[in-house]
């Protein structure tokens, strides 16, 4: 475990990230924007005495915008990770060392996410403000953190994905935004529509509010990010009555499942030399 | 044999880029690897780097199976590719570390082989200068000292020359040569081929995937080329000299060469000697009229001449 921790990607990847002028500038960035909207917010609504515990607003408008800026920024930091390399006529000579492609993909995602989780770690402080005006238990704030690291963990996943997977940089962060896009609007999108369409197509067996309360569409709405950020700040926007499962528990054992596979599958496409699992020539055997 | 590939050969689809390729290097040696672009020189390289996996044959390097074991591959190769970039943000030394590091090396070993690589490439100046600040000659040298962290038994390099302008090509073969006389096994690859008939033992011309000729320099120049060069020095009348030799059938491949001609000759010494006598009928004042020494790209021409027309 040491040795990983102190293995020679991390340590290059870490003083070639935080040597870079571009780093300050992206955090800068965003702890302004992050900054700017509690302190618009102050200004548009002044805080009163008599109010305090009883604005969520601010809270709400917070989380959503840290989400946002989660999926903007996390796949972005890793969707160039390999195919940079690769880019730069350097992915070669690295696959020539001792390193595994195990250890590459780790590494490039460990420095990646820790660029990621350096940003929300920085940008904490500013619930402070969120917490002055109160409506928000310690717990909340919490489950939204973990919320949030699973994101970053699952979309950095899903970027170095698409960075092995495409050779190009451009055309991976393009793929990689295009599936985040689905997983966070599309399976929202998929839970809504099947629920209409059955409410509507089958009254008689879903009267009332029934069908969202359908164990695949409960499983459907708990793999959503959006729903699931929602039920964590205390708003519902689906309409089921009681869900039979933890929402954020079950959408981050799904999520973390899903980005150590796609860890996996990057390691093996970035294997120069492949075991094949299948092949036609075998199976017809063609091959001794 | 430091190096061996039995029936080695590669496909892209239908594009047989490397077709039954036998290879033997014998352990010091210094295998120059010849051959026009897309002949399979890259590919070879590729696929002994466990870089590539081959679709037909075998291939060995240090006696290690490259589909079987690559880690033991990797651990005995320095592989420098044709094109290759650095990490910006990286001095010369922390990038020689990292590939130390890269390589299991322990840290506390690493500063003093650091410094020993970069006194080996002539860059302990420019230790602590960043990576892309340093001239192409220079990178191509740190890439170089980046092959050697490891202290491998096989170089294999893959125009490690290009694009460098003469004076850091010069200071590439030094080092080359430094190499060799450390026993290091190098397989090399260049277009430039006078350099490469200076460093090499042995030569393999390789053209559409194929091996079309091995052995050293010596014996693949006299096999293939078949008769001898010849050269002619006159001071006057070179004009009926040209014509003459022009309309000779024992002539081949004449060119202008140093205030004359150099020309193979496919004839015996008789015809040798009437020729001369024939230039002295046509008053050509001759002053030199004998063997001129064969050189790599006569040898590379006269090999691969219409082979690629088929």
């Amino acid at each position: 475990m040491n040795g990983f921790l102190f293995n020679p990607i991390l340590v290059k990847e870490m003083r070639e990230r935080f040597r870079s002028r571009k780093t300050v500038c992206i955090l800068a960035i965003y702890l302004l924007i992050m900054g700017g909207i509690p302190l618009g917010f102050l200004l548009t609504d002044t805080l009163k005495a008599e109010a305090l515990g009883e604005n969520r607003n601010l809270f709400l408008i917070s989380a959503a915008i840290h989400y946002a800026m989660v999926c903007f920024v996390a796949p972005a930091l890793t969707a160039g990770a390999i195919s940079g390399e690769r880019e730069r006529q350097t992915l070669h000579i690295l696959l020539t060392t001792q390193l595994s492609p195990t250890t590459i993909v780790w590494s490039k995602l460990i420095t990646s996410l820790a660029f990621s989780t350096l940003l929300i770690v920085a940008s904490m402080p500013l619930y402070s403000i969120v917490m002055l005006y109160g409506s928000v238990s310690p717990e909340q704030l919490a489950q939204l953190i973990l919320f949030l690291a699973v994101n970053i963990f699952f979309l950095g996943s899903l970027g170095l994905f698409c960075s092995t997977w495409i050779k190009r940089t451009s055309i991976s962060t393009i793929t990689a935004y295009g599936i985040a896009f689905f997983f966070v609007v599309g399976t929202g999108l998929l839970f809504f529509f099947i629920g209409e369409w059955l409410q509507q197509s089958y009254p008689d067996m879903y009267p009332d509010q029934g069908v969202w309360n359908l164990p695949e569409l409960q499983v459907l709405a708990g793999m959503n990010p959006v729903i699931v950020l929602f039920g964590i700040l205390g708003e519902s926007l689906d309409h089921s009555e009681q869900l039979a499962f933890s929402p954020w528990l079950f959408f981050s054992c799904t999520y973390v499942v899903l980005g150590l596979l796609l860890v996996v599958w990057s390691a093996y496409l970035l294997k120069p030399i492949r075991r094949r699992w299948w092949s036609w020539k075998k199976a017809s055997g063609r091959v001794k | 044999m430091v190096i061996e590939t039995v029936h080695l050969g590669k496909r892209y689809g239908t594009l047989q880029a490397l077709s039954d390729l036998n290879l033997a290097i014998e352990p010091g040696k210094v295998f120059g690897f010849i051959g026009p672009n897309g002949a399979g020189k890259s590919t070879t390289m590729m696929i002994l780097s466990t870089l590539l996996e081959q679709s037909e044959g075998e291939a060995y390097v240090c006696g290690y199976n490259v589909r079987k074991d690559p880690a033991s591959v990797r651990q005995s190769i320095g592989y420098m590719p044709d094109f290759f970039g650095v990490y910006d943000n990286l001095t010369a030394v922390e990038y020689l570390e990292f590939y130390a590091g890269a390589f299991k090396i322990p840290a506390r070993n690493r500063r003093s082989l650091v410094a020993d690589l970069l006194e080996l490439v002539n860059l302990s100046p420019k230790a602590d200068a960043f990576v892309d600040s340093l001239s192409r000659g220079m990178q191509q040298r740190l890439g170089l000292a980046r092959c050697l962290v490891h202290d491998p038994a096989v170089l294999i390099l893959d125009e490690p020359a290009s694009g460098l302008d003469p004076r850091a090509r010069i200071e590439l073969r030094e080092i080359i040569k430094q190499l060799r006389e450390m026993g290091k096994t190098i397989l090399i690859s260049s277009h430039i081929l006078p350099e490469l008939a200076e460093l090499c033992d042995d030569i393999g011309v390789i053209e559409h995937g194929k091996l079309i000729a091995c052995g050293s320099v010596h014996e693949v120049s006299n096999r293939e080329t078949g008769g001898s060069v010849m050269q002619l020095r006159a001071l006057r009348n070179l004009d009926k000299a040209a014509l003459l030799l022009e309309s000779s059938p024992l002539v081949n491949h004449l060119e202008e060469y140093m205030g004359g001609f150099r020309f193979y000759f496919q004839g015996t010494e008789q015809e040798k000697a009437e020729l001369l006598q024939e230039l002295m009928d046509e008053q050509v004042a001759v002053v030199y009229y004998g063997d001129a020494k064969k050189n790599l790209e006569d040898v590379f021409l006269a090999i691969t001449e219409g082979v690629g027309m088929e």
